[in-house]
């Protein structure tokens, strides 16, 4: 196999590594606080994805001739915000409630949640079940290095991506509200104790949680130029099992599942060329050998059980 | 047999109860299936207020064999009312084969709490198996049954190491990446006809063609009641299954790992054999389940075995009440037959299961018949 | 002289860094009551755990009835005749009284599944002779018990949850039992009764052994026939109630030390 070809199937690693590390990030965070998995988490992706979209269309109807980066800034902003908002309210009326219950019942519950969403649009989206096409918000510069083609907006999405990831483990580490979920996530009634404000803190890791994922929307739409109801299934799935092979309540171990999830992906596409749908048959496998091999992930989640 | 007063109610509700059902199936307008539906909702919820449900409880499982009887004989004759309406008695059959399905997955979650989100996959599985045996060798119908279920749990085997090593959150996981990882092999395995699937002969066993009407009695009878026959076999095979796996030293067993694995190592218990028991048992079903599926629909395709069925399955059990026999069967009737029946709703289907079922969740998670305390003796308690 | 019928020699927990038992040497003379006590997080608990296999011992050896038991699992050590209660109640809350005893009587059940699913006249003859003995236990702790023998354990009291769990601990007829604070969560009073009671059963059945962590002394010095003080991992003595509470090591762990005047 030639070289560039290799290049070019690295560059697409990294490009979905950073959106499935996008999407384990959410996962993760809302395990570390509230011991939860959100499976709608997926659909936040795709909910995002589409209110860029209406956004978009909004902007263009309401401001013609608005500038490429502005409507993108606003695009992304306004997608953000608005999916961070549909996470909160999420948390207090769909996982709060569910907090003595068991983990399955939660589990099944945001299944459902996702359905609703996922079919919320497909019905209520006009023409909402067909593929919509996805504004190309960035300008269609591109580099060629021999065969390898490297897109601009593919490059803007990595380093944006790269930084979100950077501020989010900065707020994390560094600030107070990221000490107060840290503390929440080690020991919430503790935490409580001392002081935080549990369900603000709650709230709060929703909405960054989802802002994120609806960043992770946006770029999906961005590098495919296509979005459809149906994204955020997959993409849950994929972050899902990102999260858990970097270990849940691990936010590195979140980033560097998406990666190595990708980096399956690519590996099952060059390895088997006759087929590229079978790239996610041999990547789920890949997953299920890892829980075999590491029952609680690679970098694995702190264990205490109190007999 | 129960005595006369007793008798005489359980056979009044149960009159009762298939007379409405009945009506509601024969139902054709939407309106009128509406008013049904209401007058359903109204009448439980009356029952439920005045305190009466709980009554009628106590009086079915005073008298459960004789119930269960009425309850055979209720669905006979529902089969006779609508022996020649096709399209009915393909809802019967299939809510017959979701319900021994669901009841698959009850031994697996409801008893020992393996958690299993690919229950659909197994489902195919059993399916496909049936569709490949029928198609290219010459294996009596009646054999493909138990086959489908055998390949079920054999291909299951292969989760076992992955289920039993992770918990909780992480073998939802697994099961979840297999169902996918199913489905999509499914689709691109041209062996298995891809997208298209696979079709296959009609049944024939023991000298009946199944796929040719007949005349019972001196009447034109659907050939779909043959299907009906075969099905309600394997509910009822599976429900004393499940029945007695439950009213067992092997269900309690189930029950004290699925409750707390800690303490019921402490007490000697075999966690590790309980799980693989209640796995395998469960795949074995839905397997024949599912190879039942198939023959009945004669052609299926991945798309009949996706996550969201899967999901489907875990919602009729949440449904119904885990662990609950009886609530699994009422729960799949109701999810069949809703959205089947009311056509204005088809489109929104997927949303309203969802939605009812995050309600559920919310506001009653034991579902819509909890499971009883066991009492190990058959038949009823007096 | 009665025979040893546990004992364990240089048992060490490590957590990470955390040494949770140091090197814990202990012998248990058949039908002893032996009393475990300490301050909280002296490694009373984590000593159950380790010897019923929730956890694999860092170092040392276990010794039960002349096995070596070092290690092995949770079922083994329960097979090998040694049963227990836990300080956070573990019974299985929704299912019926009857259930949770059987639970602790897998030992001798027959779990196969031709005797479970289809002889079922044989199986219900063996149901109902395991009701009768499970009465005639709870009988013994609690007669009103008897009548609610089908109803979920989660309408009983604190105290009669303890029953329940003592019953399901006794109903495998184990050599040794270990009690993990049964008192935990009850009055005063209640704790007083529910320990005549354990001492009552224990005049019936001589040969058993039993391990008891408790915190109040009071209730200590009247039932145990001997104890051991654990503290931070390590055990500070061992013998008979009076000799231990004169001990002025105990009396330190316990009551911290007197400040000489030369640290002043």
């Amino acid at each position: 196999m030639d070289i560039s070809l290799l290049l070019q199937f690295f560059i697409n690693g990294c490009m979905l590594g950073m959106m499935y590390a996008l999407v384990a990030v959410g996962f993760t965070l809302f395990f570390g606080v509230l011991d939860v998995i959100v499976f709608s988490h997926g659909d936040s992706v795709m909910v995002g994805a589409f209110a860029g979209l209406t956004f978009y269309l909004l902007g263009v109807y309401a401001v013609p001739g608005l500038p490429v980066w502005a409507s993108a800034f606003f695009v992304f902003l306004a997608g953000m915000a608005f999916v961070a908002g549909a996470g909160m309210l999420i948390s207090r009326f769909v996982i709060m409630p569910l907090r003595a219950a068991p983990a399955l019942n939660t589990l099944l519950a945001t299944m459902m949640l996702g359905t609703v969403m996922r079919e919320a649009v497909r019905l209520f989206f006009p023409d909402g079940s067909n593929p919509k096409p996805f504004p190309r918000l960035l300008p269609d510069w591109s580099w060629k290095f021999g065969d390898v083609l490297l897109r601009f907006d593919n490059l803007a999405l990595f380093v944006a991506g790269c930084l979100l990831i950077v501020g989010v483990a900065m707020l994390i580490n560094h600030t107070r509200l990221g000490m107060a979920i840290r503390a929440v996530a080690q020991d919430a009634e503790a935490a409580q104790i001392m002081g935080v404000n549990f369900p603000l803190i709650v709230l709060a890791t929703f909405a960054i949680g989802s802002a994120v994922a609806a960043f992770a929307g946006l770029m999906n739409g961005l590098y495919y130029n296509e979005i459809n109801f149906n994204l955020g299934l997959l993409l849950g799935a994929i972050g899902f099992s990102s999260a858990v092979i970097g270990g849940l309540g691990n936010v590195y171990g979140a980033i560097l599942g998406g990666f190595v999830f990708a980096f399956l992906q690519v590996v099952g596409t060059v390895a088997m060329p006759f087929s590229s749908a079978y790239k996610d048959v041999f990547a789920f496998g890949v997953v299920i050998v890892l829980m075999a091999i590491f029952p609680t992930g690679i970098l694995s989640e702190r264990q205490s059980q109190r007999v | 047999m129960p005595n006369s007063r007793d008798f005489l109610r359980c056979s009044a509700l149960a009159a009762l109860l298939f007379t409405y059902i009945g009506f509601l199936l024969g139902a054709e307008e939407e309106l009128s299936i509406a008013a049904y539906l209401l007058c359903g909702a109204g009448v439980v919820i009356a029952l439920v207020l005045f305190d009466v449900f709980s009554a009628i409880e106590r009086l079915v499982q005073a008298n459960e064999t004789f119930w269960q009887v009425l309850m055979l004989a209720g669905t006979l004759a529902l089969i006779a009312v609508f022996h020649q309406d096709h399209y009915t008695l393909f809802l019967i059959g299939t809510i017959f084969i979701y319900s021994v399905a669901v009841l698959g997955i009850n031994v697996q979650l409801g008893y020992a709490g393996v958690i299993n989100f690919s229950g659909a996959s197994f489902f195919g599985i059993g399916g496909y198996t049936a569709a490949v045996f029928l198609q290219n060798t010459s294996i009596p119908g009646s054999l493909t049954l138990p086959l489908g279920g055998l390949f079920a749990a054999v291909i299951g085997s292969l989760l076992l190491l992955p289920v039993l090593r992770t918990s909780g959150h992480y073998s939802a996981l697994v099961t979840m990446a297999f169902a996918l990882l199913m489905k999509v092999f499914l689709e691109v395995s041209e062996w298995l006809g891809g997208p298209q699937g696979l079709s296959l002969p009609p049944l024939e066993f023991m000298g009946i063609n199944f796929a040719e009407d007949i005349v019972i009695m001196g009447k034109e009878c659907s050939f779909y009641v043959k299907y009906d026959m075969v099905c309600l076999a394997l509910l009822v095979l599976a429900f004393v299954f499940v029945r007695r796996v439950e009213r067992s030293w092997m269900g309690l067993a189930m029950d004290a790992v699925r409750i707390d694995e800690t303490a019921a190592a402490c007490f000697g218990v075999n966690v590790t054999r309980w799980k693989i028991t209640a796995f395998t048992m469960g795949n074995f079903v839905i397997g024949m389940a599912g190879a039942l599926y198939a023959m009945m629909l004669s052609y299926i395709n991945p798309s009949n075995f996706t996550f969201s069925d899967s999901l489907l399955f875990l919602s009729i059990l949440l449904l119904g009440g885990i662990g609950s026999i009886w609530g699994v069967i009422a729960a799949t009737a109701f999810m069949v037959v809703i959205p089947e029946k009311f056509q204005v709703v088809q489109e929104y289907r997927y949303l309203i299961y969802s939605a009812m079922v995050l309600a559920m969740i919310l506001f009653r998670p034991s579902g819509l018949l909890p499971r009883k305390p066991r009492s190990y003796a058959m038949g009823g308690r007096s | 002289m009665n025979k040893v019928l546990f004992s364990c020699e240089g048992l060490t927990m490590k957590f990470g860094g955390l040494t949770a038992l140091n090197r814990l040497d202990l012998g248990i003379d058949e039908g002893d009551i032996l009393g475990l006590v300490g301050p909280n997080g002296s490694g009373k608990t984590t000593f159950f755990n380790v010897v019923t296999g929730i956890y694999r011992p860092t170092e040392g050896r276990v010794f039960f009835d002349g096995k070596d038991i070092t290690g092995a699992s949770s079922q083994t050590v329960f097979e090998a005749g040694i049963a227990r209660t836990f300080q956070r109640s573990r019974l299985c809350l929704e299912l019926s009284i009857f259930d949770n005893i059987m639970i602790g009587n897998f030992k001798r059940h027959d779990l196969g599944f031709v005797s479970n699913i289809f002889r079922r006249k044989t199986f219900q003859k063996t149901c109902e002779e395991e009701v009768e003995k499970a009465i005639e236990l709870i009988r013994l702790l609690n007669p009103e018990l008897v009548g609610s023998i089908h109803k979920p354990v989660a309408d009983l009291s604190m105290i009669d949850r303890r029953r329940i769990e003592i019953c399901r601990a006794l109903i495998g007829k184990p050599k040794l039992l270990f009690l993990d604070e049964p008192s935990a969560g009850m009055t005063h009073d209640e704790t007083n009764q529910l320990m005549d009671e354990i001492l009552a059963m224990k005049s019936d059945e001589r040969q058993l052994t039993i391990v008891l962590i408790e915190h109040e002394m009071g209730i200590i010095g009247k039932v145990t026939t001997r104890c051991a003080v654990l503290n931070f991992g390590e055990k500070l003595c061992d013998g008979t109630y009076q000799s231990i509470v004169e001990n002025p090591l105990v009396q330190e762990a316990y009551l911290g030390r007197e400040v000489t005047e030369d640290e002043v």
